[in-house]
């Protein structure tokens, strides 16, 4: 999968923005919407509020976790501990890069949180690439990924199942050879 | 206005079998896109779903026709019909995709299915794979079998063609849990194990040991 692709399943998480318009419920297909008035929250999803950011109609209430404190402590918590710590959202990754790029005027300390952002990003990816080597070394036949988001998988995800497959049609046909000629590769 | 971009409740009743709300729909589609996507084999076809979802979306395209043009609300309709087509064809091209890469099997597969069994082509997969075929073998045929020895002049597609490979590792999140899934080795050393999967948990694993779960839908693929 892309990610442009994980940053679509992304887009469908609700967001708190604050309208400057007025309008009445809408009927999605996909559920009800609204009702928009001036001023007041509304959760809509995250492609609807980044397009009405951009046409200048709505404030972005940035998520509870997307806060300077909170995310430091995150990040400390994440170094700490050796195995992957529960994320505040299953597409912090996404979310994070999207509302930055879009809303950032709507984010007190902005600059910090894409530092951290990327830092949790940075520590994780290490970690995952750690167990993915001993996962290989160790021919493991399964792999638990708790806490593990969507992104972070498919970053690695192609890679190393492409890997695995190889290393697996190279070794079956070790086997088959030592039985006799009969083999394609 | 209100009235004619209301979903009403009876486009929800198209499901033959279990009511589904709309939005429940979407979501089927976008679980049957993401396991069609990862999984090395052709799934089972779900054109109940795809049927269903391009009924909402004639219906809602019908109704935004009637309406007023460049109204906030119809934008917002707009976009969320361009979000969910493309979720629709990107699955039925990843299916596509699959039928031309492995057609001498998923015809095989589908020719040797019960009558009870759930097709795992739609009624166009299915001509579209069958066409595929004769044309390959046509092909096959005018650019150089005709010029061969007659008796190498015959192919065996189904010994040519690469099966599906079962057993390539595939991400999946659980959603209902499942307990002693058995493991099996991956070299002489090691011994075969169980393993439980809680709901909600993310693993690691061959493709073959969760097939059948994939299908009834207790695991998806990520």
């Amino acid at each position: 999968m892309e990610a442009a692709e994980v940053e679509f399943l992304a887009e469908k998480q609700l967001v708190t923005v604050i309208p400057n318009f007025s309008l009445d419920k809408v009927y999605l297909i996909g559920g009800d919407l609204g009702p928009f008035n001036p001023g007041l929250p509304v959760q809509v999803p995250l492609w609807l509020a980044v397009n009405l950011k951009q046409r200048q109609k709505c404030r972005i209430v940035p998520p509870e976790w997307m806060d300077v404190g909170k995310l430091e402590e995150i990040r400390d918590n994440e170094r700490r501990e050796e195995t992957f710590t529960q994320m505040p959202n299953p597409h912090y990754m996404e979310l994070a890069k999207l509302l930055l790029n879009h809303a950032s005027d709507n984010i007190p300390k902005a600059d910090e949180i894409r530092t951290l952002v990327k830092d949790m990003w940075d520590t994780r990816i290490a970690k995952l690439r750690l167990s993915a080597d001993s996962f290989v070394r160790e021919q493991e036949a399964h792999a638990k990924l708790d806490n593990l988001t969507l992104m972070e998988i498919n970053t690695i995800g192609t890679f190393l199942t492409e890997s695995l497959n190889h290393m697996y049609k190279l070794r079956t046909s070790l086997q088959y050879s030592e039985d006799g000629p009969s083999q394609e590769h | 206005m209100e009235e004619e971009l209301a979903l009403s409740d009876q486009g929800s009743d198209a499901g033959s079998e279990e009511v589904l709300t709309p939005a429940e729909l979407i979501s089927k589609l976008e679980e049957a896109w993401l396991n069609e996507k990862f999984a090395p084999e052709l799934l089972e076809s779900k054109s109940e779903i795809v049927e269903c979802v391009m009924e909402q979306l004639n219906h809602m395209e019908q109704n935004l026709q009637r309406a007023r043009q460049g109204d906030l609300k119809i934008s917002f309709h707009h976009m969320e019909i361009e979000r969910i087509r493309f979720m629709l064809s990107s699955y039925l091209r990843s299916r596509l995709h699959k039928i031309e890469k492995f057609f001498p099997h998923v015809l095989e597969k589908e020719k040797s299915r019960g009558e009870d069994d759930p097709s795992l082509l739609s009624p166009e997969e299915f001509a579209f794979a069958k066409e595929y075929m004769t044309n390959t073998e046509t092909l096959l045929k005018s650019v150089a079998l005709r010029h061969m020895p007659p008796n190498l002049q015959t192919v065996e597609l189904l010994k040519c063609v690469p099966k599906p490979n079962l057993d390539s590792f595939v991400f999946l999140k659980v959603k209902k849990a499942q307990e002693s899934i058995l493991v099996e080795p991956e070299t002489d050393e090691q011994s075969e194990y169980t393993i439980d999967m809680a709901a909600g948990s993310q693993h690691l694993i061959r493709y073959r040991t969760i097939a059948p779960l994939v299908a009834s839908g207790a695991v998806n693929l990520i």
